[in-house]
């Protein structure tokens, strides 16, 4: 759950990224951030993240208090939450398999664990047969599939996807966040900020409006694709 | 951390060493120039104070006894010498001694000295001191504590050797530290920006790590790593290299060896006798310095 309350960012440069925001997605939930450049939605997962700290309110992110969160607890709010990057951000010296299999590492998982998970859920983003490529050898949708079984494989509660589809084809897009979706399905909840209003306009849902550091607008839309949606 | 876990951190240490190699590389460079310079510095350091040392051990003070002194004052002189502080060795030079060392400077020795009975030069003590800058202290000590004995008649010390040879080792220090000071803060600066350099083209990857969950040491570990292999083989490698150079550069200097016993110098330190501290020192400072430059670089990435 992502709880913001009455929260306010103002950077060292005295710039206002965020203000007043209130805002709360329960579990489960799949929603989509939109909004122009410089609206905030940077700092909103920013500030899920740790990265920075709220200037003034509330922020809690899976049972965290990101205000009174120590810096040397930062990585445990981290491993509850799978981040997908616009640029992949996977590591260029280890392979798909290695990308995924180090975010297990990192929270001392047994090797024999590592050794079932990482393949399933490789094979879930249909990568099976390219485990021991290096990114550099993968399409940026290939890539962009590693990342989100890298932000799958520990099981999060809450999956933030930044501009995922902002480098791969408009097709691929599509594939990429129906994936999201399907892991939304399966209880994950899921954040997918984007700019691409055709995405959002396919398969609606939530979608929450940033405009100036304030939230211009937050509610469900229909979707194009699913039937019986608001 | 469990200890699969620490052997993954190690062994990424290692592969990262390779998988970066043009930056291992560059490290490992600056590294072992680094060590090669202080450590040549050192060398040439010891065997300049060996040089002073084998100078000052060339110090001796005669103190001459005064005529018809009994066997028992002679005695107690010696012990007096003997339980004076900063006295290295003490030898008796008795008049005979010392009347047939004159008379083998002369050939005609037995035509100049033929009738004097017996030797007309008095007894006396050779002593050396261990701290020549002390010389003075220890002759004034030794001058009141025999005062009551009456058989000092005079004390030759070579006083203004002493006072070069106190001021050229103060000198020496100096420079030999001042110079072992600026390469040492020097080596640092160009350690401390090769491992940033290194670090900085993975700061995306530390930054990627992080946004995983990773902690700061699961992140430092394979550096520290990285950085000490690096720098226990720089360290290595460059007491092969010391080794080499110094046994020829003493193999040439050796060749001159009339010149060096003239400037009073017996030999020089041999590799044999030192090669472990050598070896050891590189080893144990090329690792610590790799492992702590390298882990602390990666400092300024860990803050997201």
């Amino acid at each position: 759950m992502v709880e913001f309350q009455d929260v306010s960012v103002t950077y060292g440069n005295g710039v206002d990224a965020l203000n007043n925001v209130s805002l709360k997605i329960k579990d489960g939930e799949f929603a989509f951030v939109v909004g122009p450049s410089g609206a905030g939605k940077s700092t909103l997962i920013k500030l899920i993240l740790k990265e920075v700290s709220p200037t003034s309110g509330r922020v809690l992110v899976n049972g965290f208090s990101i205000n009174k969160l120590k810096r040397r607890d930062i990585p445990k709010l981290r491993r509850t939450i799978g981040v997908v990057f616009q640029d992949f951000r996977l590591i260029p010296s280890m392979t798909v398999y290695d990308n995924v299999a180090f975010v297990l590492r990192v929270i001392d998982a047994p090797k024999k664990y590592i050794r079932s998970r990482v393949p399933y859920v490789i094979s879930l983003v249909g990568l099976k047969d390219k485990v021991k490529c290096y990114p550099k050898e993968l399409a940026g949708g290939e890539q962009q599939r590693v990342a989100l079984a890298r932000a799958l494989v520990n099981d999060p509660a809450l999956i933030i996807a930044d501009e995922p589809t902002g480098n791969i084809d408009p097709e691929l897009s599509f594939q990429i966040v129906q994936l999201l979706k399907d892991i939304n399905s399966c209880g994950t909840t899921v954040l997918m900020v984007t700019h691409e209003q055709e995405l959002v306009e396919h398969f609606g849902g939530r979608t929450i409006a940033i405009r100036d550091g304030q939230i211009a607008f937050d509610q469900v839309l229909p979707g194009a694709d699913v039937e019986g949606r608001i | 951390m469990k200890p699969s876990s620490l052997k993954y951190l190690v062994g990424q240490g290692v592969r990262n060493i390779w998988t970066n190699r043009i930056m291992s590389f560059a490290s490992f460079c600056v590294l072992l120039v680094s060590i090669l310079l202080v450590g040549f510095t050192v060398l040439v350091t010891m065997n300049i104070n060996r040089f002073v040392n084998g100078i000052e051990n060339k110090n001796e003070v005669i103190i001459f006894l005064v005529d018809d002194v009994s066997d028992e004052t002679i005695e107690n002189m010696g012990n007096l010498l003997r339980n004076t502080q900063n006295v290295s060795s003490v030898v008796f030079y008795s008049k005979e001694e010392a009347f047939e060392d004159m008379k083998k400077n002369y050939e005609n020795a037995d035509e100049l000295f033929g009738y004097f009975d017996e030797s007309p030069l008095p007894d006396a003590y050779k002593i050396k001191v261990s701290d020549i800058s002390e010389m003075k202290m220890t002759i004034a000590t030794i001058e009141v504590q025999s005062a009551a004995m009456n058989a000092v008649y005079h004390i030759k010390s070579p006083d203004e050797f002493a006072n070069l040879l106190t001021s050229l080792k103060s000198i020496l220090t100096l420079i030999t530290t001042a110079i072992l000071v600026a390469l040492s803060v020097v080596s640092m600066v160009i350690i401390s920006n090769a491992t940033k350099a290194s670090v900085f083209a993975r700061s995306r990857e530390i930054n990627i790590m992080k946004y995983v969950g990773a902690t700061d040491t699961f992140i430092r570990v394979p550096f520290f790593v990285e950085g000490m292999l690096t720098g226990v083989v720089a360290g290595g490698i460059a007491s092969v290299v010391t080794w080499f150079v110094y046994e020829k550069v003493i193999e040439i200097l050796s060749q001159e060896m009339t010149l060096w016993n003239a400037l009073g110098i017996s030999e020089f330190i041999p590799y044999s006798s030192i090669w472990w501290k050598v070896s050891l020192s590189y080893i144990v400072i090329g690792g610590l310095f790799g492992a702590v430059g390298s882990s602390a670089s990666t400092k300024k990435y860990l803050k997201v």
